[in-house]
């Protein structure tokens, strides 16, 4: 895997969608391609991503607050 | 400010009070995942934990101290990250880690100020078309979709799809940065 394809990767991961189930903890499948550093890397991300998303929230939410916010509602 | 001050909205069943919860403790909780990033897809744990307070919240009991509910989301979360350790058989993260993760003392994050919010706002009204729409994108669906799904609805490949998203977070920490504004370096990485 060349190092462009691995950040693309972890830019999937990054972000909020994960599987949908209601009954089950699910991964991200690209996760699994990624090798411990870029796990981190992908944590490191989305850490630095969730504040900038919450901030441009009308509610002040993140993709992650709205994902869980919509498992409630469904 | 306690943010079990959302305890009562919570337990009577109101999302919009959930939601202020959610806010102001997400990245807390997420901090207290870091030392499983490697081994565990933490931002799985993260939602499933969430859920999980949403779920138990009504049977909730205070102990007195500040952040309770924050404190037993910190708790379900470090549990399920400890779960999934066993289920692939990962090397465990320290002990010294789980318990810094459990610190009864973890202040939630704070909510970006106006001015800061007004900052990302306007960096990101100057963010190029294709980026702008990748980035709104992952924004609208708001964990909904996956990348294929959001890169088709706005007509492009999933690559260009990610490349674009990649353009506009580095546009914006770009942006911010001119500003003054401190940004994590993993923004524009």
């Amino acid at each position: 895997m060349t190092p462009e394809e691995e950040d693309l990767l972890i830019e999937q991961v990054a972000g909020a969608w994960r599987p949908g189930t209601d009954d089950e903890l699910r991964y991200h499948k690209a996760w699994h391609d990624l090798d411990a550093a870029a796990r981190v890397r992908a944590f490191a991300r989305a850490r630095a991503l969730r504040p900038i998303e919450a901030a441009v929230d009308p509610d002040g939410l993140s993709t992650t607050a709205r994902a869980v916010l919509a498992r409630i509602r469904r | 400010m306690d943010l079990d001050v959302h305890l009562d909205a919570i337990v009577s069943g109101d999302t919009l009070a959930f939601g202020r919860w959610l806010a102001g403790t997400e990245g807390t909780v997420r901090d207290s995942l870091r030392s499983f990033a490697a081994v565990v897809d933490v931002e799985a744990v993260l939602q499933e934990a969430m859920l999980r307070v949403w779920q138990v919240a009504p049977r909730f009991v205070a102990d007195g101290r500040p952040h309770g509910l924050l404190r037993l989301a910190i708790r379900i979360g470090r549990n399920l990250a400890v779960s999934e350790l066993r289920k692939t058989r990962a090397r465990p993260v320290e002990a010294a880690d789980l318990e810094a993760a459990l610190a009864d003392e973890e202040p939630p994050q704070a909510v970006p100020d106006p001015m800061l919010r007004r900052a990302i706002a306007e960096c990101r009204d100057k963010l190029p078309a294709k980026p702008r729409e990748a980035f709104d994108a992952r924004l609208a669906s708001a964990g909904g979709k996956d990348d294929d799904d959001l890169a088709q609805a706005i007509g492009m490949r999933l690559n260009t799809f990610l490349q674009n998203f990649t353009r506009a977070r580095k546009l914006l920490a770009d942006c911010l940065k001119k500003r003054g504004v401190s940004v994590d370096a993993e923004l524009g990485s």
